[in-house]
């Protein structure tokens, strides 16, 4: 149907009318096509669908709207909608703006229902609707452009050049390096780890970057926690806790990205629910009557729809949805599935004396056989939503997880799955990926960052993109409440105390006890020196360097610091203690590689005595070595050469005597967990500031910009405040303070400050005596977008 | 401000697009459909709700019925009242004994005494409290956003320096329900832009704007002057014109411009002189009327000021009802009545609306309204009066209750509705839904109670389902 021939033949109707009345026989393309374009078009095709109905074609106006069938050919009677078009009602008649139909043009239309209705199929009113396929769909990868083989590049590229748009060139290695840190574990690189990165020239340094990242998985853990919680609405505080109307499912979910538990394996333990993981489909009970949308049975439709297929269930929890095809029926058919007992169907809380059958709503899959136990419909449900050929199931995650990584879903907003994507062939390639790896949401978070696309200089936009978006780059992110504070916290050594969520992030109970290390055995005598630098600095840097002929089976950690330490082993952080008496004791079965490696630790006294112990024991088929500090490691004071390390005390002398002997340690655990991370406490005022959501609801994405009221928590709150005063003391007391403006730039920002800069930042600090002076350094920074803004 | 200037403002805001209110970032709602509102022209420029928080008790306030004084064995089901009614400066219109001064300024407003709530079940203040403020029953599926969020959203600031929607006396942490408090005290989907500035302490509301404690004023200047040099001398800085970049900068800017203006003096009660202050009283309410004169005066839109709802505390009495009252009623009466006098000596009456109001009422026996499946909270059950605690009105009560309105385009010395003269106490002429009360009020204001915002591609209406229907018997 094309534009000049409606108009045409409009022109033609009203000169027809004008002559003819009525011919016999209706033309619907000149005569009522017209009137229907004039007269419903803007409200009940292209995707509208008011009162439920759709008329993009005859059989959409024939299926009816939310009240049921309003047209039936050759019965003007029981056609409703020739009443509505005729009423005097003006809170009935359709249309409802403007003067309505003439009576000539009702006239017609009675005639065209009693005709028959005659509509032809070709003829569209408008297009319908996009709707996506349920089944997964092969797509083949078009060949590379420019050597960029990856097959997220192969697809993005063919778009990019078709649309005659550049292809974004990639960031720069610091851009690329705090981007990374930040998207996989929600955390600044160190200026060590930026040095290293920028410094390493083998092959494939970002896929190793990213590789290594991800096996950080208490970090993980930690950084995804809150995109998980967010989406299954799990939160330490909050309505229904105190009456017992809600439970959590912290421990579970942590566990479950701890040891990255495949996706279709947490939907099962999800909805097919263990007693740990219950809290999500179990919803909240509220107290008191709620409407009949908000039962624990509808929380169930709408949460388990939403979360995994990215359908919104919500108006179609109160009558047939205006917005997608989903109704009434189907919704509580769903919430049947959960439900302990037979439940009605109601519109608008209004009883309707229907009964809904626990069934599922692509029953194309398969069905739920309605007469089985509740726990066997969940059961059935699960496999259903994991049914390999469910691709709107994987459709939906990857595409969550594509805009937490890219800034923005290939479908978008992500709960609104049957909106058409930007690259449909890339949607579906990803989510057939993501099933071919098993659903292991690590492994296709990896596959992702890979990509040159991830690896691009982000894209500028000047204002929220809406539906004219088209891809040229990764989106700029706002840092969440979370990232903020823990990489706030990590410049400034001043994470809070203690966690909220009952979670397991001892180094290595996560992880199943290797055969290997079974045959392990500590040695009784423990030979090691209490060491320190020649230097009495306050905080000092210990390494140690090893070379093995090969990887041992497994290593054992024991050790201690008078006050604090954290040692890692080749660059990867292992464990860290802040008091001498609890010492740090670990197995592992692959801490050491075969040829060089570099044990290092950073030891901080805070007053008294000053010592750092440990002993590491390599265990082999049939032999054990043993490593112990002394005058052999070296050691490091602030802005002092390395040099070796001085033998302060022997082991087992007064005042530490044998605490590594201490009963009270345990095997196989570290004494202390790693600090502790904004997504494990509750939520305070600052992060709710920030835009940390009031988990009720499930909640997908967060606030893109800084408001005012946020502006201000943030230029006087007391909480920052608070936090940059004691950070400003930690960093005062580790570091000098003329130092201070490079370290931290290059800790924050990820670069050095220009001269100018440097002055700038220096003058703050000169002019104080305290540390005041640190405090406006780090707020200065902590503010900038750059600081803010994951590019 | 007059009306034609208001008109004009609108106008004006229009035609300037985001210019105007980008200092505050978009959060990216917008309207639904494509249909144009049309609003009505605004009667009032600012709004203050002074709210009731805990079931204020309207036979032994605003509403007052037969009186019957303590006395052992007394049947409490006799009992409607338990203080005298008082005459006020509108001939024929009563109220309770304790508001002898808001007596003497009932002629300045309209007394609606037919306001009705839903039974939901059990009685539960927060879920009342949420519905009252946000025009919708949780629990729902999206986040509903405030009134005073809604007045933010749809008017914008009327000084752009000064916060739109500001929350005085509720404290947030520390308290009994609190995340239920929370969960309606916030813009919602319209995104935190519009959401409170919460200053549960009057006294101490001047450190919202003032540098962190312990911060000269000369060091915090110095430090955005810094900021701004930084910001200057970075070398990306061509790299950072994104939106996201842009609008953080602009929030740093306009929040900086608060804490650097005249206007931010306005959150110092200190600067109030002493004998204008004294006249507020010195409870932390009285004060609170204070501030939000102060702010309102300053070009706030909307202020709530609560007397605070700790759940079993204040109005919220489940025994010794009556002499709770006595105690709220002297906590409210002078402060009240002062506020509404200060407005009228300013000239800004006319163009502020000044809003009483509580989640429900109470009554001596009925819990929700007869017949109500709602479990009985009283805690002084008893048939006869053997001890004062048990004397006073314990129950919730949904079937009628007052609201006060002064000023801006309410009708002065009016009555509106009535409840019944025995018990149960039900609204019996003209009652007023919560949607109808709102759109009442967003009527006054200038917003069409119709007006929805597009969340999740459904229609989110000021008033539920765009349903409410303004109750012209109120409008002058």
């Amino acid at each position: 149907m094309t534009r000049y021939a409606t108009t045409s033949s409009l022109t033609f109707l009203i000169l027809l009318l004008c002559i003819q009345p009525l011919p016999g026989k209706i033309d619907f393309v000149h005569q009522v096509l017209p009137i229907l374009k004039k007269n419903c078009a803007e409200c009940h095709t292209e995707g509208q669908k008011k009162g439920g109905l759709a008329m993009n074609t005859l059989s959409e106006f024939l299926a009816g709207g939310e009240g049921g069938e309003v047209a039936v050919p050759g019965n003007p009677e029981d056609s409703y909608f020739l009443e509505l078009v005729n009423s005097d009602d003006s809170d009935e008649r359709m249309p409802p703006k403007g003067s309505g139909l003439t009576d000539e043009e009702v006239k017609l239309l009675h005639q065209w229902v009693e005709d028959g209705m005659d509509w032809p199929e070709e003829i569209r009113l408008g297009e319908s609707g996009w709707e996506p396929s349920l089944k997964p769909r092969k797509i083949t990868l078009p060949i590379a452009i420019f050597g960029r083989t990856h097959p997220i590049d192969r697809l993005l590229d063919r778009d990019l050049i078709k649309r005659k748009a550049p292809l974004p060139s990639p960031t720069d290695d610091r851009t690329f390096i705090r981007r990374a840190y930040l998207d996989t574990i929600g955390l600044l690189p160190t200026p060590e780890e930026l040095d290293k990165f920028l410094a390493d020239t083998k092959p494939n340094k970002y896929g190793r970057l990213v590789g290594g990242l991800l096996e950080r998985d208490v970090a993980y853990a930690d950084h995804w926690l809150t995109f998980w919680n967010d989406l299954l609405r799990n939160d330490y505080t909050g309505t229904g806790f105190i009456t017992k109307g809600r439970t959590q499912i912290t421990t579970w979910l942590y566990e479950a990205l701890r040891k990255n538990m495949t996706y279709d394996q947490m939907t099962r333990e999800l909805i097919d629910t263990k007693e740990k993981s219950a809290g999500f489909i179990n919803g909240i009970k509220w107290r008191g009557n709620v409407n009949a949308s908000q039962t624990r049975n509808m929380q169930f439709a709408q949460n388990v729809s939403q979360v995994f297929l990215g359908i919104n269930m919500k108006c179609a929890s109160c009558h047939d949805s205006f917005i997608d095809r989903w109704t009434l029926q189907e919704a509580y058919d769903l919430a049947a599935v959960f439900s302990e007992k037979p439940l009605e169907l109601e519109r608008c809380d209004v009883p309707t004396g229907k009964m809904a059958t626990a069934r599922w709503i692509f029953p194309e899959l398969g069905q739920i056989d309605a007469n089985a136990s509740k726990t066997k419909r969940l059961k059935q449900l699960a496999a259903l939503m994991t049914h390999p050929e469910n691709g709107r199931f994987t459709r939906t995650m990857v595409n969550r997880i594509w805009a937490q990584l890219m800034g923005r879903g290939i479908v978008h907003p992500v709960d609104a799955m049957h909106t058409k994507p930007w690259n449909e062939d890339l949607l579906d390639f990803l989510a057939n990926r993501f099933a071919e790896d098993k659903y292991d949401l690590k492994k296709f978070i990896h596959f992702v960052m890979c990509s040159e696309a991830y690896r691009s200089s982000s894209s500028l936009l000047s204002k929220e993109p809406g539906i004219d978006y088209a891809y040229n780059g990764p989106l700029p992110k706002r840092m969440s409440a979370e990232q903020l504070m823990d990489s706030i916290w990590q410049v400034t050594s001043s994470n809070p105390k203690n966690a909220n969520a009952k979670v397991d992030r001892k180094f290595d109970n996560a992880k199943p006890v290797p055969s290997e290390i079974l045959s392990f055995s500590w040695p009784e005598k423990i030979s090691a020196n209490w060491i320190w630098s020649k230097e009495e600095a306050p905080k000092i840097k210990l390494r140690k360097e090893v070379t093995l002929d090969e990887k041992p089976q497994s290593s054992g950690i024991l050790a201690t610091c008078d006050n604090a330490f954290s040692i890692s082993i080749n660059g990867r952080y292992i464990a860290r203690s802040t008091a001498w008496e609890k010492p740090v004791k670990l197995l592992q079965s692959d801490l050491f590689q075969a040829g060089k490696n570099l044990i290092e630790v950073e030891a901080e006294m805070f007053g008294g005595a000053q010592g750092f112990v440990g002993q590491i024991v390599l265990q082999y088929e049939n032999r054990q070595e043993v490593i112990e500090t002394g005058a052999d490691w070296l050691a490091q004071a602030p802005d002092q050469d390395w040099s070796q390390a001085q033998a302060v005390k022997e082991y087992g002398q007064a005042p530490w005597s044998k605490v590594l002997h201490s009963q009270s340690i345990q095997d196989g655990k570290t004494g202390t967990d790693p600090p502790v991370r904004a997504s494990l406490v509750a939520n305070d005022f600052l992060m709710r500031s920030l835009g940390r959501p009031h988990r009720d609801q499930v909640v997908t994405s967060r606030p893109s910009s800084l408001t005012t009221l946020q502006a201000i928590d943030l230029a006087n709150g007391e909480i920052l405040s608070n936090t940059l005063t004691k950070g400003a003391q930690n960093l005062s007391r580790s570091k000098k303070r003329k130092d201070i403006p490079v370290w931290l730039y290059r800790h924050a920002l990820g670069r050095s400050p220009t001269e100018k800069e440097e002055r700038t930042l220096l003058a703050v600090t000169q002019n104080s005596t305290d540390h005041q002076g640190v405090e406006d350094l780090l707020w200065l920074v902590f503010m900038q977008p750059d600081f803010q803004i994951i590019r | 401000m007059n009306l034609s200037d208001s008109l004009q403002r609108r106008q004006f805001l229009k035609q300037l697009g985001l210019a105007s209110t980008a200092a505050l970032a978009t959060s990216g709602t917008h309207l639904w459909g494509n249909e144009e509102i049309v609003h009505p022209s605004a009667r009032a420029d600012s709004c203050i709700l002074l709210w009731m928080g805990g079931g204020m008790a309207a036979p032994d306030t605003f509403d007052p019925k037969t009186y019957l004084p303590y006395e052992d064995g007394l049947e409490v089901k006799k009992i409607l009242s338990t203080f005298p009614a008082i005459d006020t400066n509108v001939d024929g219109v009563k109220i309770s004994q304790g508001l002898e001064n808001i007596a003497q300024v009932m002629d300045r407003g309209t007394l609606i005494r037919s306001a009705i709530q839903p039974d939901l079940g059990a009685i539960l203040h927060s879920r009342h409290q949420y519905h009252w403020h946000t025009g919708y029953v949780p629990p729902i599926t999206v986040a509903a956003p405030h009134l005073g969020a809604w007045m933010s959203k749809v008017l914008g600031p009327k000084n752009e320096v000064v916060p739109p929607f500001i929350n005085i006396g509720q404290r947030l942490e520390g308290v009994g329900e609190k995340e239920e408090l929370k969960a309606f005290t916030t813009a919602g989907f319209f995104g935190s832009e519009h959401g409170p500035m919460n200053l549960p302490f009057p006294e101490q509301a001047v450190q919202s704007v003032q540098p962190p404690k312990g911060m000269e004023p000369g060091r915090f200047s110095n430090r955005y002057k810094h900021f701004k040099s930084l910001l200057d001398q970075n070398p990306n800085r061509d790299n950072m014109s994104d939106f996201q970049g842009e609008s953080m900068i602009r929030s740093m800017e306009s929040a900086h411009r608060l804490l650097q203006s005249d206007e931010k003096h306005a959150f110092d009660l200190t600067r109030e002189p002493k004998d204008s202050a004294n006249k507020y009283g010195d409870s932390r309410f009285g004060q609170g009327c204070l501030l939000a004169r102060r702010l309102v005066e300053q070009g706030s839109r909307f202020v709530e000021v609560t007397t605070e709802y700790v759940p079993f505390l204040n109005w919220d009495t489940h025994e010794n009802g009556h002499t709770t009252a006595t105690r709220m009623k002297k906590e409210i009466d002078q402060p009240v009545a002062q506020l509404i006098l200060d407005l009228e000596a300013r000239g800004m009456l006319d163009r502020t609306l000044v809003i009483l109001a509580s989640e429900f009422s109470r009554d001596m026996m009925i819990e929700g309204v007869p017949g109500s499946t709602a479990p009985d909270q009283s805690r002084a059950r008893t048939d006869k009066l053997k001890e004062m605690k048990q004397y006073g009105l314990h129950r919730h009560f949904t079937g009628g209750s007052s609201v006060m309105m002064w000023g801006g385009g309410v009708k002065k010395g009016h009555v509106h509705g009535a409840t019944a003269e025995e018990r149960p106490l039900m609204a019996v002429k003209d009652p007023v839904s919560i949607e109808d009360l709102h759109a009442t009020i967003y009527t006054i204001m200038g917003i069409n109670p119709k007006t929805a915002y597009e969340v999740e591609k459904r229609p989110f209406y000021a008033t539920k389902d765009g349903i409410g229907k303004c109750a012209n018997g109120v409008l002058a």
